[in-house]
């Protein structure tokens, strides 16, 4: 109580001052939010990734390559260390997006069961089943979360998807990445539609059958993931095979900047609000010179008078700090709601972030509080009495 | 018996490369337990620095002339730490200044109890210790009343409560009645006049006033950082 009667002495100031390192704090859990989603994203295609090389023929991650055909997989298995090769279908779904922050609604079809049970990345099934072999042909569907939302769909119910009608079976639980904006079809089903979105003139010399727009290549054990790639590279010149490591390097050094960059803004925020702290409290001593020469007179020792204003100094930064944290929570839900009809869901505040902006923002409050508190408890008793 | 002994005390302020005022030139003072005593003197006679080093506020200095010695209730006081003067000033020694020497922000109790939390008094206890003293000047009804609430009396009344609270063996006051017209002053003078005689607490006082000076028990005169006189009153003026 009398710590908050000492912050009311200047209301205008102090509330100022807690602005300031709310601001800050504000920009910080925002910007760490946005730099969370991304790490999910960029995360979830590590683990994508992980342990396994996928080749497609062109376009990055082989979204929107021209046909390959299904007959290359016996040649990729020729080659040395690639022991399992499953085949896949990929295209973007054709409703139209709006502007999306992160990957674009995709269908994906590939057998059930020929990854041989090498697959590591299986997100788990929230309602409903998984695809199985007895799928292959219909018109049945496992939809990513973020989708089922989107569409207000449930297991039972059904999308449209190019003109066909597919039933809902499954729906898997949020991994923040691209399964959430997956739609999985039966192999067949998906090489179906593929077939019918070729150009007509393509159209009547492909198969339906033989479609295929990417190979996800399972090393043996032990085999150099990059020697497979090159040799696959070499094998087939057309083709892109990408490893876990190539991934990481591409996208994981760009998003590294990138963050950098987000998390450095709301640093820079800070640290203004945390020089307010210090010119505040510095303010405050001169103000209280007479005072806590008063105090140091009567008996009050040094490291009372610097407890003292520390813990002033940390209660600005605290309040700023549960302020902060609560707009920014506020930005960061109403940001989502906003954006989740359209497939832009830019932000994710973990409780991690949340409680290190707290404790970050407290202890800014008490550090900046250090030297005003320093200088107050080095001043000579009697010249401070004297002090007008 | 003495409660404080000074001899040899010495102190210069450097003002500037070139200039320093010789504050006290070589002070032997005693003071008696019980005592009521007035320093008096001229602006710039030494008279708030000899109390600013009796007070354990500065310590007297001793690279020049003999070697101070300096003794609190037997005790040698010019080898301590600013820790240790810290200490025994918040437990044995009451302060009341001229003015404004309340914390603005704390009622009268706060203000009372915060000298016995420095002398490491619980809070909860603090706060029965500083009623008390506040009953003992006459102000337990205003306890809850901020300074700027109180007048100038009641507030110098409020810091005579916050000097005795520790029941101190010493209480200094440097012009306590400075600022108060002569009733508040005379009402004030009167209070520690009565509790120096109830109570038994030992009094120095640094004061221009004579009235002040003439309801002591003593006074010491100083001039140009000696002491000058020192003389005993039979019959202090009643107030």
């Amino acid at each position: 109580m009398r710590l908050l009667r000492n912050l009311a002495r200047r209301r205008l100031r102090t509330a100022l001052t807690i602005t300031g390192i709310t601001i800050g704090i504000w920009a910080l859990v925002v910007f760490s939010s946005m730099a969370n989603k991304v790490d999910a994203l960029v995360s979830g295609g590590s683990d994508y990734y992980a342990g396994k090389i996928v080749v497609s023929d062109g376009g990055f991650g082989g979204l929107g390559g021209q046909p390959m055909r299904l007959d290359q997989r016996e040649e990729l298995l020729a080659i040395p260390g690639a022991e399992v090769v499953m085949p896949a279908v990929t295209m973007i779904a054709s409703e139209i997006q709006g502007v999306s922050f992160g990957p674009p609604d995709q269908v994906f079809g590939a057998p059930a069961g020929a990854d041989e049970g090498r697959e590591t990345y299986v997100p788990q099934v929230a309602s409903g089943r998984s695809l199985t072999a007895d799928d292959e042909g219909e018109n049945v569907t496992v939809l990513g979360s973020s989708i089922a939302q989107k569409r207000s769909v449930a297991v039972g119910g059904s999308i449209t998807l190019h003109d066909h009608s597919f039933e809902v079976v499954g729906i898997l639980e949020p991994t923040l990445s691209t399964p959430d904006v997956t739609i999985a079809l039966p192999f067949s089903t998906a090489q179906r539609l593929v077939h019918e979105d070729l150009p007509a003139l393509v159209r009547d010399q492909v198969r339906s059958a033989d479609i295929v727009s990417q190979f996800v290549i399972f090393p043996a054990p032990g085999a150099d993931h990059d020697a497979v790639a090159d040799a696959i590279e070499a094998e087939f010149p057309d083709v892109t095979a990408l490893t876990g490591d190539g991934f990481d390097e591409s996208v994981g050094s760009s998003v590294a900047v990138f963050n950098s960059i987000i998390v450095g803004i709301g640093l820079v925020s800070l640290i203004v609000g945390g020089l307010s702290v210090i010119n505040t409290m510095a303010m405050s001593v001169a103000e209280r010179t007479r005072e806590i020469g008063i105090k140091r007179a009567i008996g009050a020792r040094r490291r009372r008078i610097i407890r003292e204003l520390m813990v002033e100094a940390g209660v600005i930064g605290a309040i700023g700090g549960v302020l902060g944290v609560a707009l920014g929570a506020l930005v960061v839900v109403l940001g989502n709601e906003a954006g989740r009809s359209s497939g832009t869901v830019l932000f994710e505040l973990t409780p991690e972030t949340a409680v290190f902006a707290f404790i970050f923002s407290t202890l800014l409050g008490t550090v900046a509080g250090i030297v005003p508190a320093w200088s107050a408890a080095r001043l000579d008793p009697v010249a401070a009495l004297r002090y007008e | 018996m003495a409660i404080l002994e000074g001899r040899n005390l010495r102190k210069t302020y450097r003002l500037s490369r070139t200039n320093s005022v010789e504050a006290l030139r070589g002070v032997d003072v005693t003071i008696d337990s019980g005592e009521m005593v007035a320093i008096m003197g001229p602006s710039g006679s030494g008279k708030s620095t000899l109390m600013h080093v009796l007070g354990l506020l500065h310590q007297p200095d001793a690279n020049h002339g003999a070697p101070p010695e300096l003794a609190f209730a037997g005790r040698r006081m010019t080898d301590l730490a600013d820790n240790q003067r810290t200490r025994i000033r918040a437990t044995d020694m009451g302060f009341v200044f001229q003015a404004f020497n309340l914390v603005p922000t704390l009622t009268a109790v706060e203000n009372v109890a915060l000298a016995a939390e420095y002398a490491g008094t619980a809070r909860s206890t603090a706060r029965t210790a500083a009623l008390d003293a506040l009953g003992l000047v006459g102000l337990a009804d205003r306890a809850d009343h901020r300074p700027a609430e109180l007048s100038g009396g009641e507030q110098q009344r409020v810091a005579v409560a916050r000097a005795l609270v520790n029941r101190p063996k010493l209480v200094i006051g440097d012009e306590p009645t400075g600022n108060l017209d002569s009733t508040r002053s005379a009402e004030v003078l009167e209070l520690m006049r009565g509790l120096n005689r109830a109570e038994g607490h030992t009094f120095l006082i640094v004061t221009h006033d004579a009235e002040v000076g003439a309801a002591c028990d003593r006074i010491i005169g100083m001039r140009d950082g000696r002491v000058v006189s020192d003389s005993r009153q039979a019959a202090p003026a009643a107030h």
